[in-house]
């Protein structure tokens, strides 16, 4: 319960006593980065003390249970917050190096960890929004980094079209007090199967929408290049491998243990959706030139995966997904530090990446493959569409490496080496995955374990 | 009474949703304002009791549920504060585009697209040239 508590309070003192001050000084980017440091740190104890002796569950304010708000831990969240802990910490350390531009910048990073933790580490339902809100209201300003016409326009699409998102998850949390009057995630869970089945089904359509426009998926993507493209490499690296996460987790949490009947009814038009976006993402992809572009669709696609994986269902359904997620992540917060980077260990860095996106072994994303082939086993359509989604990927990656490092379209001047050392530290953990995947696959499966779903 | 509410938020919602079609950029603030407001009242309506004060301990005889009015607090704030930040990111919008439409937002947008697309099309053309 000490370590569930640091993990939340540490970074969101620190985040208001760090948006006061002055972001562009080198010391307070340090302090940013030793905050989120000491949440990874809260994490990892959280983390192993779940693992071992499973969930850990406190309420706030010491309110007996059922008044009070209760936070809990199990393998599904600390893997999440885990993960997105370590984008923001990546994506911080190169900023910081960099140069911060903004004075905001280390503090709502910090709120930014804050919201993502409270999100994942969460048992109420309500609670979730109240987090879920601090999260997003942080990367709306953060969207605004660089502050030229570019990065204001494409932080007005992202503002405006996640804040409808946002109000109709709102509106389903709604729905779901008034037809189960709790809202204790548990409590839920166990009440669902007495509701009264369309309203059940109109509250998960509602969560689904809501989660779907934080993923970008193929009907939802629209505002997701504009945003992708106009931001700084820094800041789309958070956006992609840290916030987009609580679109999977969504969906994992109120589909696997909130709404398992419903997820069921609706995974043939789940796996529909995936497939549409898997083709969309690669082929745009394959279209575009630039790093920045051809990632911001690469993510599209990449997100298909995962809801292919969702609407499959079970155990391993859910242990492919969680797995997948994890990889995608640190691919993205990879390729997109990379993005706006030149130097000798950027190629390499950038190839592991690109590797790992095309699902070729030794990098992480083989195994993200492999598991995702392992769900779909029993569809022949499935496989195909899986290998020609990967076959796209290898052709966009490549493409852009080709064009960027051979061709030697990329300007800019060389990063510098602590840059580079950081990226190549990324590169590693990428490539660690890959060659010795037990600890992820024995985390995923952990993870998956902690929902119910359907049993296959 | 849950008939008067539901009737209410939909009316809210349809004109925040309207108000969002619109171009100007300052009815894009006034429909999330009152598509919030559409989402507060659905949380109110959520759990419609009537009875006492749910002050602790506990009197006797029906209480009316704190739960909905609770969150329809937090929601009003968050609100609140949305409002505002959005309000502050449409004026620096305005000052940066120098307009209130929207449509001279997505203009810009789509010039950069057209512009990277020529130029892809002049240097296929120049290689083609080089290459016979």
């Amino acid at each position: 319960m000490t370590a569930l508590a640091l993990s939340l309070v540490v970074p969101w003192a620190a985040g208001i006593v760090l948006v006061i001050l002055d972001g562009r000084r080198r010391l307070v980017g340090w302090l940013a980065v030793a905050a989120l440091a000491a949440n990874l740190a809260a994490l990892v104890v959280l983390a192993v003390s779940v693992l071992s002796d499973g969930q850990v569950a406190g309420t706030t304010g010491d309110w007996p249970a059922g008044v009070g708000i209760t936070l809990r831990a199990d393998a599904l969240g600390v893997l999440f917050a885990l993960l997105s802990s370590l984008a923001l910490l990546a994506a911080t350390i190169h900023e910081v190096l960099e140069g911060v531009r903004e004075r905001v910048f280390p503090g709502l990073v910090l709120l930014l960890a804050t919201g993502l933790t409270g999100v994942f580490l969460t048992g109420d339902v309500f609670n979730f929004y109240v987090f879920f809100e601090l999260a997003m209201t942080a990367s709306y300003v953060l969207a605004t980094y660089g502050g030229a016409r570019r990065e204001l326009g494409g932080a007005l699409v992202f503002t405006m079209v996640n804040l409808l998102g946002t109000f109709v998850f709102l509106l389903s949390v709604a729905g779901l007090y008034h037809v189960t009057g709790t809202l204790s995630m548990a409590e839920v869970a166990a009440r669902m199967d007495g509701v009264e089945a369309n309203a059940a089904l109109l509250i998960a359509v509602g969560f689904f929408i809501a989660f779907s426009v934080k993923l970008g998926l193929f009907p939802f993507h629209f505002w997701l290049p504009t945003v992708y493209t106009a931001t700084p490499p820094a800041v789309a690296a958070i956006l992609s491998g840290g916030l987009a996460n609580i679109g999977v987790y969504g969906v994992l949490r109120f589909g696997g243990e909130l709404l398992p009947r419903e997820l069921e009814l609706a995974a043939t038009a789940m796996i529909v959706i995936g497939c549409a976006s898997i083709v969309y993402g690669g082929v745009l992809a394959v279209s575009r030139r630039t790093a920045s572009e051809m990632l911001a669709y690469s993510a599209i696609g990449q997100v298909g995966y995962v809801l292919v994986a969702i609407g499959v269902g079970g155990p391993v359904g859910f242990g492919a997904a969680i797995l997948y997620t994890v990889v995608n992540a640190f691919n993205k917060t990879l390729l997109f530090l990379t993005a706006g980077m030149r130097g000798a260990l950027v190629g390499a860095a950038f190839a592991v990446g690109a590797l790992s996106v095309a699902g070729v072994p030794p990098a992480a994303g083989f195994v993200g493959k492999l598991e995702m082939f392992r769900a779909a086993s029993d569809s022949p359509a499935l496989i195909v569409l899986l290998f020609l989604g990967g076959a796209l990927s290898l052709v966009y990656v490549l493409q852009v490496y080709q064009y960027d490092f051979w061709r030697g379209e990329r300007t800019g001047g060389r990063s510098g080496w602590p840059q580079q050392a950081l990226i190549a530290v990324l590169a590693l953990l990428v490539l660690a995955a890959g060659l010795w995947p037990e600890p992820l696959l024995a985390l995923s499966q952990d993870a998956a374990a902690a929902l119910p779903g359907r049993d296959r | 009474m849950r008939l008067v509410f539901a009737l209410a938020a939909s009316i809210l919602f349809g004109t925040g949703a309207y108000l969002l079609l619109n171009r100007d950029l300052v009815r894009l603030v006034l429909g999330v304002v009152v598509i919030s407001q559409s989402a507060v009242l659905t949380l109110i309506a959520s759990g419609l009791t009537r009875g006492n004060a749910p002050i602790y301990p506990l009197p006797d005889g029906e209480i009316s549920d704190p739960l909905s009015q609770a969150m329809a607090l937090t929601a009003i704030v968050i609100g609140l504060a949305v409002t505002a930040l959005l309000s502050v990111l449409i004026l620096r919008v305005v000052l940066a585009y120098r307009t209130e439409e929207l449509d001279e937002v997505g203009r810009e947008e789509a010039e950069r697209e057209a512009r990277l697309e020529r130029d892809d099309a002049a240097e296929h053309r120049a290689e083609e040239e080089a290459a016979r």
